[in-house]
């Protein structure tokens, strides 16, 4: 089992949002978490993740066998997981290429590897930036400053690419995107996946899942998930909507 | 007579160090033929060099240039003016390009006062790195840059303190004709104390200054540095940028001031000053000034005192990055803020360099 | 700066200056006369004997006093401010004058009809007149009115004594509570605070004092209207607000002089003490005598205003509209000692012809996660000089302080200045500071655009000067709010064109 959460509870300045979650994800794996807003979806990828303010009051959240739960930001992204974030935010000042960069090295040296050379970065960066339609002068620009909200979309799955995490946490990475944008990052999504890889889709909309197919799909509603079936559940979700589970 | 030195309770000097004034104001520095060490001092650039030790030019006659004399009266400047008995002239003509050149002073036990006169003609330019140093000993290096940019010219200028000891005091004062550019770009860095003024008198429709500053004060240092902007004319304008980073027990300090005359329409001024601190036995102070006297104006600024972006670190972290390398590059990012007026190249990849040796050496657990 | 030499030149040409004072557009430039009794022209031991025995103190108030002054003696008037302030000799002025009618009037009937056309002329709301007057179902608002120096009549006393509120002279707050008064004053503002707060110390004629109990929400607005009447009496008004744990109390203090032909000293002292969980808001409008168009006469208003919030979460807001005074020299401040206490700056400072005006705050950050937020809008006009000066100190402990400034100046022509002094002192590493300033001029394009919709140029500029203090004025009183937008458009007259 490459994730592995168990009646997992977590608050927020002294709120329960997560009321004793269960979930299991295994490599090669597409899940989709749906459910309204304010189910506790960007708390589960915070608490993944490791996001101060997020406190765990019960349960566990293994991966790969080990407790990331007790594991800083850093160690869970150098074990593999990834974040994509709802809202990345802006460094001023620190270019997109010097950020990967030291990110790169900083899990390379976390797991015992050498430094990636400069010329290999370089080339890797051109071609996953052409993949996903990035500017080369963009990447020199500080980190998602004066991005549009697509592109700060886009510069999250080019971050996916160029990591190779093993299990990618992607929160409403579809919000914002027009259509061409959203076949972009899907494409992206698509291209990470893989049988030794994971992703965990977090999304209020079906329309993601038109691209990316899922192979589980799970309701979240407040702070549990309460069905969960094959992709013909996005669907039904996306024809029926939440009210059903309200009850 | 002994000259009256300006004391804290002078609204201008509120947060300035200038015990080593005091102590050394009738103690000139000794006279002593060695010559120090200073191979580490400058930067790593071509271009002419100058050392001067405790005032006196080595290897060279240097007599000390006659002092612009209708520059605004100035305590410190007037004694440098009175005392240097040597000091550098760079006098370019009109069109010429001199490329870049340094002047190192070193300070040595006692007082030492010295006079930079910079005259560019029209269209002339200039890139004069002037750095401060000591052997290891209190003192006190009083010097003063007397410049005048005919029109067009351009001057980029660096007042570089690395000084460990004692009190170094520089105030640049620049007289602007039309169309000309000024970039100065204060960088402190010792462990002492320090007093940097920038004046500029913006008297021809068209210039254009870039005052900036880094001041990283760690250790028991007292960096305190002063700007005035005056625009004299209608259509001038001027960018500050200043970020300040204080540990230890030291203390960094900017008073930021843009004046406007009356009839000097259409000025263009920002100011931005931002300091971190990292530690609460540090302190840090900003003042940004204005004071205008003309109504079709852009005047502005900004200035923010606190920690790293906490939103940031965690980014980064989700990327991989641990803490402490995060702040150092995020530390980093907020300083080199302050480098975007120089024009790039050599000269401001060897500034990066050095604030980025000194974060790594200071900020603690932040590097 | 030329401004200052001129002013002394219209100070020193009486003839001229008559000759203007006749044309002056002063709305509320008026003298009425009320028999005065005063104290002895001049400062001395004898003046402030003279007043603590006229007002019946007690020997350690006395005491105090005597102490202040012979401080004040040693002290020197502060420099610092942008402000040119032609030498004040302080043996030529009267330091105490008292209507004679007798004090601590029932009711309104009982007041010298002469004061009452006062109000009247000043234009005291017509819906507090009617407050004073009695007036079945009038909205309630506590006018502690202080005419010149004593306090002349207290309303609704009794139904605020219901609730426990104290709302009183601070004479008679001397005599009926000395316990509170002596443990209290000057414990914000020590006597030796600085120059004018000695000498209000020293001299002080009358003021108030408000003390609300531990949780009570103060059921009414609390309002004094101060005015300078007396020809060549300085005004010393004294002002104590205690509100205990978990209390509320709103204040508002409201001013006009009439004119007079030579300078007046106004140097009000007011204290604040917000304890746990409570909070005052203190909202002043001020708009005394600012001079005539050539800058002669007006009042120099030179104030100290402190407040302490103690206890944790407690919260002090202070709102100014400050139109009047020739000079003006005043920092309402706020000393956030509790932890999570909160403190407020909102300032209008509009000044015109040949007033100046160095006004601002002072935040100092002592407990830990208190916030403080600042917003200046100062109005410059004619040759007047508009100054704002503010520090914002975060002490060593104040972990996780706050604080937002916003410094926005406004000038009208070309021949006034606008300067913005902002200091900044920071000790604690997780303290978060944040100051913006802009400086701008009224753009053509929306002058344009208010007048082709038909409104005439002044009201135009009124109209987008209101615009550009509404942050500050949205935090007054409702009926603060509206004579407070009236006052910058007359307060502006004559700028334009």
């Amino acid at each position: 089992m490459m994730l592995e959460i168990r009646n997992l509870h977590a608050s927020v300045d002294g709120r329960e949002i997560l009321k004793g979650l269960d979930l299991s994800v295994r490599a090669g794996e597409v899940h989709a978490i749906m459910g309204p807003n304010g189910a506790g979806k960007s708390t589960l990828a915070y608490v993944l993740a490791g996001r101060e303010g997020y406190e765990v009051t019960a349960g566990s959240v293994t991966f790969d066998g080990t407790d990331l739960l007790s594991m800083a930001p850093h160690e869970r992204a150098a074990a593999g997981l990834f974040l994509g974030h709802q809202y990345p935010v802006e460094i001023p000042g620190v270019s997109n290429l010097l950020f990967l960069r030291t990110a790169i090295n900083a899990q390379r040296k976390e797991r015992g590897e050498p430094e990636i050379s400069g010329a290999d970065f370089m080339k890797r960066v051109r071609t996953e930036a052409a993949a996903l339609g990035l500017d080369m002068e963009m990447l020199k620009r500080g980190v998602n400053v004066g991005f549009s909200g697509g592109e700060k979309k886009r510069n999250e799955a080019f971050q996916l690419a160029m990591l190779e995490p093993r299990l990618a946490i992607l929160d409403e990475s579809d919000s914002g995107l027009d259509i061409d944008a959203l076949k972009v990052v899907a494409g992206g999504i698509n291209r990470f996946m893989g049988p030794e890889r994971a992703v965990l889709l977090i999304t209020h909309y079906q329309r993601l899942l038109d691209h990316v197919r899922p192979t589980h799909v799970h309701v979240l509603m407040d702070g549990r998930i309460v069905e969960s079936g094959g992709p013909e559940l996005a669907l039904r979700l996306e024809s029926e909507g939440y009210e059903r589970h309200a009850a | 007579m002994r000259p009256e030195l300006p004391t804290r309770r002078d609204e201008a000097w509120r947060w300035a160090d200038l015990r080593h004034a005091e102590a050394f104001l009738e103690t000139p520095a000794p006279a002593n033929d060695a010559l120090p060490e200073t191979d580490h001092l400058w930067l790593d650039l071509a271009g002419p060099r100058q050392l001067f030790v405790a005032g006196q030019p080595v290897g060279a006659a240097a007599q000390a240039p006659t002092p612009d004399r209708t520059l605004p009266r100035h305590p410190l400047a007037d004694l440098a003016a009175a005392r240097a008995t040597a000091g550098a002239t760079l006098e370019i003509p009109a069109g010429a390009d001199a490329g870049l050149v340094q002047l190192l002073h070193v300070g040595r036990g006692g007082a030492a006062h010295g006079i930079t006169r910079v005259i560019l003609g029209a269209g002339a330019r200039l890139t004069l790195v002037e750095s401060f140093a000591d052997e290891g000993q209190d003192h006190w290096l009083n010097h003063r840059l007397d410049a005048e940019l005919g029109p067009g010219a351009e001057l980029v200028r660096v007042s570089r303190t690395l000084s460990g000891h004692g009190l170094v005091s520089d105030r640049a004062a620049v007289r602007m004709r039309e169309a000309s550019r000024f970039v100065h770009l204060t960088l402190g860095l010792g462990a002492a104390s320090l007093r940097a003024e920038v004046e500029v008198l913006l008297e021809g429709a068209g210039a254009h200054a870039e005052v900036d500053g880094i001041l990283l004060a760690d250790g028991a240092a007292v960096l305190d540095a002063l700007t005035r902007l005056d625009h004299r004319v209608p259509d001038t304008s001027s960018r500050q940028r200043w970020r300040l980073v204080a540990g230890g027990t030291a203390q960094a300090s900017i008073a930021g001031g843009v004046a406007v005359a009356r009839h000097a329409q259409k000025t263009d001024a920002e100011q931005s000053l931002k300091a971190l601190l990292l530690r609460r036995t540090a302190a840090v102070n900003l003042k940004p000034e204005l004071e205008i006297f003309a109504d079709d104006v852009a005047c502005a600024h900004g200035c923010t005192v606190g920690e790293l972006d906490r939103a940031a670190l965690f980014y980064l972290g989700t990327r991989g990055v641990p803490p402490a390398e995060a702040e150092a590059l995020l530390t980093l990012a907020f300083v080199a803020d302050a480098l975007a007026g120089l024009p790039e190249g050599a000269l401001q990849d060897a500034l990066d360099a050095e604030a980025r040796a000194w974060l790594a050496r200071h900020a603690g657990g932040r590097a | 700066m030329s401004l200052p030499e001129t002013l002394r030149e219209e100070v020193r040409n009486p003839e001229a200056a008559a000759a203007v004072e006749a044309l002056s557009t002063y709305r509320w430039g008026f003298t009425s006369d009320v028999e005065q009794e005063f104290a002895p022209k001049g400062l001395s031991e004898e003046t402030v004997r003279f007043i603590s025995a006229k007002k019946g103190e007690p020997e350690w108030m006395l005491e105090w006093r005597l102490r202040a002054f012979r401080l004040w003696q040693q002290m020197e008037p502060p420099q610092w401010a942008k402000l040119s302030i032609p030498p004040i000799d302080y043996q030529d002025a009267y330091y105490y004058a008292a209507p004679k009618t007798k004090p601590a009037l029932k009711s309104l009937d009982e007041l010298d009809p002469e004061i009452r056309r006062t109000y009247e002329k000043l234009g005291i709301p017509l819906e507090e007149q009617k407050v004073l007057a009695g007036v079945e179902g009038a909205r309630r608002v506590a006018v502690d009115a202080v005419f010149d120096s004593v306090s002349v009549a207290t309303t609704f006393r009794e139904e605020l004594k219901k609730v426990g509120v104290i709302f009183l002279s601070i004479s008679e707050a001397i005599r009926e509570h000395p316990e509170l008064v002596r443990r209290h004053l000057g414990s914000v503002v020590p006597v030796r605070d600085n120059y004018f707060a000695c000498l209000n110390s020293a001299v002080f004629s009358d003021g108030t004092f408000v003390l609300v109990p531990k949780g009570v929400r103060c059921p009414m607005e609390l309002s004094t209207y101060f005015r300078i009447n007396a020809e060549n009496t300085g005004q010393f008004e004294r002002t104590l607000i205690v509100a205990e744990e978990g209390s509320y109390v709103s204040y508002l203090e409201g001013c006009t002089a009439p004119m007079r032909d030579e300078n007046q000293l106004h140097a009000a002292v007011v204290e604040l003490i917000a304890e746990t969980d409570a909070e005052i808001k203190y909202s002043t409008v001020q708009n005394w005598y600012p001079g005539d168009r050539e800058g002669k006469g007006g009042i120099y208003n030179f104030v100290t205003k402190r407040a302490l919030c103690r206890g944790a979460r407690s919260k002090v807001s202070w709102t100014q509209v400050e139109t009047g005074s020739a000079i003006t020299w005043k920092y309402p401040s706020c000393v956030l000692m509790g932890e999570e206490s909160v403190g407020e700056f909102y300032s209008v400072a509009v000044t015109n012809n040949f007033q100046q005006a160095d006004t601002g705050t002072k935040m100092i950050h002592l407990g830990a996660r208190t916030r403080s937020r600042i917003i200046s809008k100062g109005i410059s006009a004619g040759r007047s000089n508009n100054s704002y000066r503010g520090l914002v100190r975060i002490g060593p402990s104040a972990t996780g302080a706050r604080n937002f400034t916003q410094c926005d100046s406004l000038l009208l022509g070309d021949r006034c200045g606008a300067h913005t002094i902002p200091y900044i002192e920071v000790r604690n590493p997780s303290a978060q500071v944040e100051h913006e300033a802009t400086t701008s001029k009224i753009s053509e394009d929306q002058k344009f655009y208010a007048m082709s919709r038909g409104l005439p140029e002044e009201e135009a500029v009124a109209l987008i000067v209101n615009g550009f203090c509404r942050e500050v004025l949205q935090t007054l009183p409702m009926e603060f709010a509206v004579e407070a937008q009236k006052l910058l458009g007359i307060s502006l007259e004559g700028s334009v064109g």
